[in-house]
């Protein structure tokens, strides 16, 4: 009865935090244990279970197997959900959610800061957690993003935040995590003519970077506090050479991925390739080096008026077959609720399905370096997760009617929702 | 050898007493007048009267710069000097048609003034028309003044006679034909008006307006409109010196310069409407669209600047160049064949060669590719000459004409070289080789000794020696200059000079030793090295170019044959009808004619090709109501509040590539929309996705016309902080419109009164409107303004017919519903900027709900190729059925833009535009495995990996000629990539100018 009153209450308050005001409030910690039983439960890691039994306590994951198997406590939860589906939660990569609201308007833009390099910014400090379009992209299965600062040649710290929070301290999942390089591009574009050729600068460019990882290099060979001089720019990539943070590559072309990847390795750096239009060219290259990817939009143009007008389409199975790690990426923000349908469109084109959820899950983890703890569901992970009414890939089946966040019932509710009731009412009451 | 030289010696008389030929009559002369008359008796030539007429061992009398007789066994007049030209080959000299020759250089704007202004832009002072690209008034002939340099430059093409204006603007004024001699430009100008001069470029004008290429073409159309009205009443009321030279300049042959295929049919279509034949300065593509050139019936002035070679020795380079660059440059030589066989009437011109390029050189080119010389001869002399109404003064040697001709040592484009160039009788050297003595032993004797000495052709020019013995030779340091030579070299570490004279068989003269000690010498000619006269190979014929098949259109996944019609039968299709039939499992569709002829189970036809469809599904094409896709330079003219003048359909590109990747979509019919960039835009362009086919076939027949308005943040320019065009404002918005609508009405009183008025291209497009025989779709965003737009469009009594965008139509749904209007809106789109702050992916539902007629649009080239899926989105955001879901992008579009009788549903006796899908068309993992336009395939999966395959072999093939060429020591250029401009709302880039 108790639970009842508490499902119900829940319930309600999901309804009116939106009807009467636009606030949701984030959820609280697990106070019991839960299981799923029935669905069809895509693993994320390449497996799926069907009419599974999923169970979590304490906000990480204690049993996942065939419900007709499984036997589980009293004191569960009991969610229903036959016929429907469930998935680890999507992880948005290269994503400037939270830091930007409104594109046009230049006061809530947060994601470029001026200047070239800039590798000491943090994201993570102007992430909005209050942002609107942070609920859109829950209510279509993104539980997870990479929060990214943009521009320059160093664009300065990524952090990978969980999606239903109070502020940017307790929505940082793993702070820092990364450290993004624009790399220089081999072409320059005439846009009087419409015309391309080679960037005149592109070795200047390249040599000004490789100047600054050197001194970077240098200067962290002495501890940060052994400085008579600081210099916050070459401290802030002590990480990279660390390891303790990833260098994300932005780079598209095919010779340029390798340059930047051998580049990378002469710093004793395994980078990651963020973009990758033609890393297609290069599979074996990139297997080799052992780099992973993380793919522009699948729904993009082909590069070129010459390439396969489906190239978009196919890069992802391409680079599957390859053996490539790689995962799939909107590289916006309030497109980000779109991510599962570059994974279904891939689909759609020769990748298969299980790889395909992989893609947005348990191999974004792996690329991010937070597979330990999330990315698929897996006992003792985080229970970061939802349901969907159908196949969450395809704009027939994504219907997402429970969303968990380390545990958390977190809200299906946003801004959207909450207009549309509004107007429904508003003529269904005329 | 004799004769040659003899000849030289003339030519270096000639060029050294040069004086003025002819004074001018009436001017005064200082002290003893010294006017010659130049009477020249040429003789012993092979003269080419004409392309048609060649007079062997013929003779030619030129006096006062103009023949006076050619023909065989003239009598050399008494006072006239003798030219003996034996084994010359005497031609023509050539006719430029288009040159800015002797005019002052035009200051070049890069900008196109200041953005967006609310002052009204009037650019020119005087009693002049308003806008500065259009200058009628401009007479070439005013400024001209003899340049020597440009005129020697022009000679060693072959010219004679340029037809010279200023080539800047849209309307340029008169051109004046002038020819290259020095003498006087009294006697150099021949015309002062031989041509009046178009384009669609506004050049130095730093005007705002026009900034697209739509932009410029109503301009010129007004112009046409607003030098009638001129002429027959506007003249009572005022002088407009602009519009009168437009009018004055009617009767002159009309040049229409353009820098590609797709422009000349553009600049035709201006011509047909305002009865004008225009000859077309193309851009020496013509042959990419030759047969629908020939259709125009116009004339051609071409250019043979054929592209160089790109260097594509790094795969990765050559990876960014394109098949059609590639491939253009492989046939571009052949252009002037391809015309010729097709039967066009063209002449060459030297424009845009690049430095080191010769208009001959490039001709020989021509003929190396199949034009047949005589025809090459024509086209620089002849046609030119006719073409202008200059043939009875120029273009070829008969009496009277213009003494303008080449002296030629073989037959022109066939390895003759062009020696001299004669303008007006005045004899211009153009390849003055100097003699040299002549290459052999000699026998040197210098005082007391006497040694072998030997001259020799080597890579620097002559060698000459001293042959000591057989092991030691010594080199001898020449000059020569006339028939003088200086020699010097060096022995034991002294330098011995000598200096004298050379004759055909010997050298003589004195030399000092280097003690300073004279002594004669003398080299007696043994034995003459006879120079061998490097048989020339004759070059590889490439006629074979000018027969290769070409893809429609002339990029990649081009047509080698255009898709026709068909009888298809598809088989056990699921078939989506749009239709009360609703979707039909197992069914069958049979195409005839291009249209739908039977839907029913077990269809049987003897004649068709049989589809499978089992397993797929059959819908209806995809109509995109919204697209900037397909157009050309500039999708906003937007310098003004109203730009309801100018129209997309007039700049149709029907190269585009996203053609064919949203055929690959589904897509078989788009609007292509103006932009959003002022509140009331410009005409939209309606096109069935016709790959391969020209702007005007691609074109929806008898549609009804549309044209673009606009509302909100764009309009007001609200993210440019300079602008100063009004309106800033919503509140302005409305008054924008009250005022055009206002004049409209007016505009709409007077041409009913039967009073004369001038016609006005705008107002025409307003007042349709306002009669509702032109259809609204409004860029629209917040529920404010679209309310006022519908209350304004009934205070003015006609409907709003579509709103674009329309994001926040949700929240008046009821109104729109009410006023009859549609929504043409984005599936889930937001966040982009301020007025989209409320937009939700529920509005298509909430909207239909009310009763809207709803369409999802893409306005985007990426979007367009997945319309279906944005479709698919309905159903997941408030779950829509799916049969109304699919409508969104097929049947309500096709209401929305008045064709729904034709297209929009699988529906007997509808167009044939279909498309097979692989899966359920909402579907994420659905793709369009064919796709059909009134019944003829335009995309076919299959097919398009063939493309791919053939593409890529075409590719290897041209860079494999290319690295040729590179290793032969071609010309080469970088490696070039292209990518078009893809268009949204609010581009708004200058791009008046090519």
């Amino acid at each position: 009865m108790k639970n009842l009153i508490i499902i119900l209450s829940i319930m309600l308050g999901v309804q009116w935090s939106f009807g009467q005001s636009d606030i949701l409030s984030p959820a609280p910690a697990q106070d019991m244990p839960v299981v799923i039983v029935g669905a069809t439960a895509h693993l994320g890691n390449g497996a799926t279970i069907e009419n599974a039994a999923i169970g979590f306590r304490n906000g990480k994951i204690t049993f996942v197997e065939k419900a007709d198997d499984t036997v589980w406590t009293d004191d569960h939860r009991v969610i229903r959900a036959e016929g429907k589906h469930v998935y680890p939660g999507f992880i948005s990569v290269n994503t400037t959610l939270g830091l930007r609201e409104i594109d046009a308007v230049t006061a809530t833009r947060d994601e470029r800061e001026i200047g070239m390099l800039n590798p000491n910014v943090r994201a993570i400090i102007a992430y909005n957690t209050d942002s609107d379009v942070i609920p859109t992209l829950r209510s279509n299965g993104v539980l997870l993003a990479q929060v990214c600062p943009v521009g320059g040649r160093l664009s300065g710290k990524s952090s990978v935040v969980q999606l239903d929070a109070w502020n940017w301290e307790d929505a940082a999942y793993n702070a820092d995590e990364g450290q993004h390089l624009n790399w220089p591009s081999a072409f320059s574009y005439n846009w009087r003519r419409g015309t391309f050729g080679k960037n005149k600068r592109y070795s200047e460019q390249v040599t000004d970077l490789d100047a600054f990882f050197k001194d970077a290099k240098a200067y962290n060979m002495l501890a940060a506090d052994a400085h008579e001089v600081s210099n916050l720019k070459l401290e802030a990539m002590r990480a990279v050479f660390d390891g303790d943070a990833n260098l994300y590559i932005h780079v598209n072309s095919a010779r340029e991925i390798q340059e930047s990847i051998l580049f990378a390795e002469k710093y004793g750096i395994t980078p990651v390739i963020v973009g990758g239009v033609e890393a297609y060219k290069i599979a074996d290259f990139l297997v080799e080096h052992q780099v992973p990817v993380i793919l522009n939009r699948v729904t993009s143009l082909p590069y070129g008026t010459d390439t396969d007008i489906d190239m978009p389409f196919k890069k992802a199975s391409v680079l599957e077959d390859a053996g490539v790690l790689y995962c799939f990426s909107v590289g916006d923000f309030w497109r980000e609720r779109n991510l599962a349908f570059q994974a279904g469109m891939s689909v759609g084109f020769g990748l298969d399905y299980d790889a395909a959820v992989a893609g947005l899950t348990l191999k974004t983890a792996q690329i991010l370096g937070i597979d330990e703890q999330v990315g698929s569901i897996e006992v003792g992970k985080d229970a970061t997760l939802f349901i969907s009414e159908g196949d969450a890939l395809d704009y027939l089946g994504n219907q997402v009617t429970r969303i968990f966040i380390q545990g958390r019932d977190v809200s299906t509710e946003n801004k959207h929702k909450a207009l549309y009731r509004k107007f429904n009412d508003k003529y269904n009451k005329d | 050898m004799t004769l040659i030289r003899q000849l030289f010696i003339l030519v270096f008389l000639l060029i050294g007493i040069s004086h003025e030929m002819l004074a001018q009559e009436g001017f005064p002369y200082p002290g003893v007048d010294d006017t010659r008359s130049d009477f020249v008796f040429i003789t012993n030539a092979t003269i080419h009267v004409s392309a048609d007429k060649v007079l062997n061992n013929a003779s030619m009398i030129i006096r006062n710069g103009k023949i006076e007789a050619v023909g065989a066994g003239l009598n050399k007049p008494d006072a006239a000097s003798t030219y003996d030209a034996k084994e010359m080959h005497i031609y023509p000299s050539f006719i430029d048609l288009y040159s800015n020759y002797g005019l002052k250089e035009v200051k070049r704007s890069s900008s196109g003034g200041s953005w967006y202004s609310n002052e009204p832009e009037v650019g020119n002072k005087g009693a002049l028309g308003w806008n500065t690209a259009i200058k009628p008034e401009v007479q070439a002939f005013r400024d001209f003044e003899i340049n020597k340099k440009a005129a020697g430059a022009l000679r060693a093409h072959g010219i004679g006679t340029v037809l010279s204006h200023y080539d800047d603007g849209i309307a340029r004024g008169t051109g004046a034909l002038i020819s290259l001699s020095e003498g006087s430009e009294q006697q150099a100008l021949i015309n002062e008006h031989s041509g009046s001069f178009f384009s669609f470029n506004k050049g130095s004008s730093s005007m705002s307006y026009p900034r697209s290429l739509m932009g410029c073409i109503a301009l010129l159309r007004q112009t046409y409109l607003d030098a009638q009205w001129y002429a027959a009443e506007g003249n009572k009321n005022e002088t407009n010196i602009s519009l009168q030279a437009w009018n004055d300049n009617m009767s002159l042959p009309q040049f229409f310069v353009v820098t590609n295929k797709l422009s000349a049919l553009r600049a035709n279509n201006i011509a047909k409407e305002f009865n004008q034949q225009y000859i077309i300065v193309g851009g020496g593509d013509e042959y990419k669209r030759l047969d629908a050139l020939k259709a125009t019936g116009s004339s051609f002035v071409i250019p043979v600047n054929y592209p160089d070679a790109m260097d594509v020795e790094d795969p990765y380079d050559a990876s960014i160049v394109d098949y059609s660059d590639m491939l253009h440059w492989e046939l571009a030589p052949s252009n002037p064949a391809r015309l010729h066989q097709a039967g066009l009437n063209f002449a060459v011109t030297a424009k845009d060669l690049g430095k080191g390029s010769n208009l001959i050189k490039q001709l020989e080119k021509a003929v190396r590719y199949g034009l047949p010389s005589d025809q090459a001869l024509r086209s620089v002399t002849e046609v030119p000459a006719k073409m202008i109404g200059a043939y009875d003064q120029v273009g070829s040697l008969e009496t009277g004409k213009w003494a303008n001709f080449l002296m030629v040592d073989g037959m022109l484009f066939e390895g003759g070289t062009l020696l001299s160039n004669w303008v007006q009788g005045q004899e211009f050297a153009v390849k003055p080789v100097e003699e040299k003595p002549t290459m052999g032993t000699y026998t040197l004797d210098m005082g007391s000794e006497s040694y072998d000495f030997t001259i020799a052709k080597s890579r620097a020019g002559l060698e000459y020696k001293i042959v000591v013995d057989d092991s030691t030779s010594l080199k001898v340091k020449t000059n020569t200059s006339l028939n003088r030579i200086t020699m010097s070299y060096q022995q034991d570490g002294q330098t011995i000079r000598m200096s004298g004279f050379w004759t055909e068989d010997k050298m003589f003269g004195k030399g000092q030793q280097a003690d300073g000690s004279w002594f004669d010498w003398t080299a007696n000619l043994d034995e003459a090295s006879e120079a061998k006269a490097k048989p020339k190979r004759p070059a590889k014929s490439m006629a074979s170019k000018a027969e290769q098949d070409i893809v429609y259109p002339f990029v990649a996944f081009g047509n080698n044959t255009l898709p026709q019609a068909k009888t298809y039968l598809i088989k056990n299709a699921t078939v989506w009808t749009n239709e009360s039939a609703g979707i039909l499992e197992g069914t069958d569709v049979l195409v005839e004619e291009g249209k739908i002829k039977k839907i029913g189970k077990d269809l049987k036809s003897k004649s068709a090709t049989v589809i499978d469809g089992t397993g797929k599904h059959l819908t209806a094409g995809i109509i995109d109501e919204h697209t900037h896709i397909a157009a050309t330079r500039g999708i906003n003219e937007g310098t003004q509040a109203s730009s309801a003048e100018v129209s997309v359909g007039h700049v149709v590109d029907s190269e585009d590539i996203d053609i064919y990747r949203q055929l690959a979509g589904g897509v078989t019919t788009a609007q292509i929309l103006h932009g959003s960039s002022n509140p009331i835009g410009g005409q939209s362009a309606l096109i069935k996705l016709k790959w391969g086919y020209t702007p005007d076939e691609m074109l929806y027949p008898g549609a009804d016309p549309f044209i673009k308005f606009a509302l909100g943040e764009n309009v007001k320019q609200s993210r440019n902080r300079q602008g100063t065009r009004y309106p800033r404002t919503r509140m302005g918005v409305e008054q924008v419109y009250e005022n055009y609508f206002t004049k409209a009405q007016e505009y709409g009183k007077l041409k009913a009164s039967g009073q004369p008025y001038r016609v006005d291209l705008e107002l025409e497009a307003l007042l349709e409107i306002i009669n509702s025989e032109r259809f609204i779709t409004c860029h629209s965003y917040q529920q404010g303004e679209i309310n006022m737009l519908m209350k304004l469009a009934e205070r003015y009594g006609f409907r709003v017919n579509t709103f674009t965008h329309i994001l926040e139509g949700y929240k008046v749904a009821d109104k729109m519903a009410e006023h009859g209007v549609g929504g043409s809106s984005f599936s889930d789109w937001w966040a982009y900027k301020y007025e989209v702050v409320d937009a939700i992916p529920y509005n298509g539902k909430l909207m239909h709900d009310q009763g809207v007629v709803v369409a999802f649009n893409s306005d985007d080239a990426e979007m367009a190729r997945r319309l279906n899926q944005e479709a698919g989105k309905a159903v997941m955001y408030g779950g829509m059925p799916e049969e109304e879901a699919l409508k969104f992008v097929t049947l309500n579009p096709a209401k929305l833009l008045h064709i729904d009788d034709k297209v929009g549903s699988v529906k007997e006796g509808k167009h044939a535009d279909l498309v097979l899908w692989s899966a359920h068309p909402l579907s994420v993992y659905a793709m369009a495995d064919i796709t059909m336009i009134e019944g003829a395939v335009f995309f076919d999966r299959a097919a398009d990996k063939e493309a791919q395959d053939r593409l890529a072999s075409e590719r290897a093939r041209l860079i494999q000629l290319m690295l040729n060429e590179k290793s032969n020591g071609g010309k080469m250029r970088k490696p070039m990539g292209r990518q078009k401009h893809h268009y949204h709302c609010d581009h708004d880039e200058d791009e008046g100018r090519d």
